[in-house]
């Protein structure tokens, strides 16, 4: 029995003495040295050494990284917290602790907003509605690991117009777009633009970018419509810092294999570039390049059509006509879903209150 | 050259001559120097007040979108803080040799990287936050450069003994000068920081973005929450915390200006690209 008794007490010493040292460590002002200076490298490599993606995919959003923040805040919790304990608690006091507590509760508020958030970027047309449930309605998603999204997000998007010159109380706010969320029970309805979200069931909506979508036909030779769809182009910034809408990737104008339909047979490669007149910019002119298709490569085919057309204005490519028919918007929006700010809002304000009341009852105590 | 340009460099002159003012003063024990600089600073004050009117009229919006409009609008509250501090003591006229210079050298760069003023502003600025943000930066700029200042009259005081050094107030006082400098200007960064956070959450619908300025504003709070820890719970004093608040001026300053001069960022002339 007496073994056995000493065998448990010792385990017991052992596992104090951990605990002691575990104390000990989280405690350590030296930590809190080394923690800062870590930081420090870490902030001055990732802003002036790493362009600023390339410092967010391995600086600032690693594990490593938030591993040392989570430790920096374990440190001010295991330094102060012992130190006030049994200690008369004056304004001073009151002050720093309140500080101390508000990282505690901004540690709480990102911890729980990291594992139920929700990021969506979706694109859409003037005049195109959504499915929010669905992931294919999305070009980006990222969300927290307790988030359902198909619970959640049973909501629906509709696209109504963009607006250029959005003038709210006489205030030029840019360009806007007027949206409407909805579910089962209700809908609603607004114009968002930058310093203005649309709110629906804890999710906001913002506005992103936007560029042009032209709706692009194909007729036969009868004049027939064989296929239509509203290609979204891209904006590329020229030397001159105008903007070329055309179709391609984001750095470049490129084809696309026309007609982009799974069951019809794609006939050419495409490139449609539009040029919006100064005073209505939905009114312009069109510029397609029609390709052969003969390999992966669009320049490898011959010349089909290569020239300006009028909007409307029907080319004649081989057996078939192609137009632009009208221009619409399109609108790239973001989905964000926080349920963790209200709490890190209120833990900076509290924090800024606390710093606040401890410095005045320092001054005043001096005085 | 506008009328508005005319007070710009006019404040810029005056700004400069305060500086040799105060820093002969210094070197030569005079201490009308003192008084000369403390009256052209002061007339740079005017001139740097004016223009910045000039341009409030001229665009009909408050200037401080992009970088040399805000430098401008940092240094006037700045040298405001600073000629309150010299009106309510005279023995603090030597914090002028420091924060003069750093006055002059800001609002001159201000003044090569000068654009033509912007008619509007821009939407994603049209936000009652950034009222918050950028009272809280300057005014904490000024409060940590008049710190700065105390600090280095503080090394002085500590080394020389005699002559204008003797009307010096005691190592003590600016040790303690400092320190409320430094606490006020904290509590201003953090002020900057939380409306920061709100204004970016209204804008993008994210507080935090890392944004190379914002990475840096918080280490420079960081830095200043770790004098006052050093003051409070590690008992620093004296030459030591002189010492910090004028390094830790520097990384203010290299993170306010020249981080967003260097990095393409948010910051960049307080653009939004859309």
């Amino acid at each position: 029995m007496q073994l056995k008794g000493n065998r448990n007490s010792g385990g017991r010493w052992r596992k104090l003495r951990i605990f002691n040292q575990l104390y000990n460590f989280l405690s350590s002002v030296r930590l809190t040295i080394v923690l800062f200076v870590l930081i420090l490298i870490s902030c001055v490599t990732g802003t002036a050494l790493l362009p600023v993606p390339v410092a967010r995919l391995f600086i600032f959003s690693s594990i490593w990284f938030n591993v040392l923040l989570v430790f920096l805040i374990s440190n001010v919790a295991f330094c102060f917290f012992p130190k006030i304990w049994r200690r008369k608690i004056d304004l001073i006091f009151a002050g720093m602790i309140i500080f101390h507590l508000s990282f505690i509760l901004l540690f709480i508020g990102i911890v729980y907003d990291s594992m139920f958030y929700f990021r969506g970027t979706i694109r859409l047309t003037e005049g195109e509605t959504l499915n929010l449930a669905d992931s294919r309605s999305y070009d980006h998603i990222e969300q927290g690991r307790f988030f359902e999204r198909e619970r959640n997000l049973k909501m629906w998007i509709v696209l109504h117009k963009l607006v250029t010159g959005h003038k709210v109380n006489g205030k030029n706010m840019g360009v806007a777009n007027e949206i409407s969320v909805g579910g089962r029970e209700e809908v609603k309805r607004d114009f968002i633009y930058v310093i203005n979200h649309l709110e629906y069931k804890g999710f906001k909506f913002y506005r992103a970018r936007d560029g042009f979508s032209p709706l692009i036909v194909l007729r036969d030779r009868n004049g027939n419509v064989l296929y239509g769809a509203y290609s979204p182009l891209q904006s590329i910034r020229e030397e001159n810092k105008k903007y070329l809408y055309v179709i391609g990737t984001a750095e470049a104008p490129g084809y696309i294999p026309f007609p982009q339909d799974s069951i019809l047979q794609q006939l050419f490669y495409l490139q449609a570039k539009y040029y919006p007149s100064p005073k209505n910019s939905r009114i312009g002119e069109v510029f397609f390049d029609v390709r052969e298709i003969v390999s992966d490569d669009p320049e490898d085919g011959k010349e089909l059509f290569s020239g300006s057309a009028a909007l409307r204005e029907r080319v004649s490519v081989g057996d078939y006509f192609l137009s632009m028919e009208e221009v619409r918007y399109w609108a790239s929006i973001d989905i964000r879903h926080n349920p963790g700010l209200p709490l890190i809002f209120t833990s900076l304000w509290i924090g800024f209150g606390g710093i606040i009341l401890t410095t005045v009852a320092r001054l005043i105590k001096r005085k | 050259m506008n009328s508005e340009m005319v007070f710009f460099w006019t404040a810029v002159a005056f700004y400069g001559l305060s500086a040799f003012s105060y820093i002969f003063g210094l070197i030569s024990m005079k201490e009308k120097l003192f008084s000369a600089g403390l009256i052209l600073s002061f007339l740079g004050l005017a001139g740097n007040v004016t223009a910045v009117a000039f341009r409030w009229i001229k665009g009909g919006v408050l200037p401080f979108s992009d970088i040399s409009e805000s430098i401008t609008s940092g240094v006037l509250i700045a040298i405001a803080i600073f000629l309150i501090v010299q009106a309510s003591s005279k023995r603090l006229r030597a914090i002028g040799a420091l924060v003069m210079p750093v006055a002059f050298v800001l609002i001159g760069w201000a003044g090569t990287l000068m654009k033509e003023v912007s008619g509007q502003i821009a939407p994603s600025l049209q936000s009652y936050w950034l009222w918050f943000h950028i009272v809280g930066a300057s005014t904490g700029f000024g409060a940590v450069l008049v710190a700065a200042g105390t600090g280095l009259v503080f090394l002085l005081k500590e080394r020389y003994k005699t002559g204008i050094y003797e009307k010096l107030p005691d190592p003590d006082s600016l040790d303690n000068l400092n320190y409320r400098f430094v606490a006020g200007g904290f509590i201003m960064f953090g002020l900057m920081l939380i409306s920061g956070a709100l204004w970016s959450n209204q804008v993008h619908g994210k507080y935090w973005n890392w944004d190379p300025v914002e990475s840096w504003s918080l280490v420079c709070w960081l830095i200043y929450g770790m004098f006052l820890h050093l003051r409070i719970t590690m008992g620093w004093r004296g030459r030591s915390l002189a010492w910090y608040s004028m390094v830790a001026v520097l990384v203010m300053i290299t993170s306010y200006w020249g981080i967003p001069f260097v990095v393409q960022n948010f910051h960049t002339g307080f653009r939004i690209e859309h």
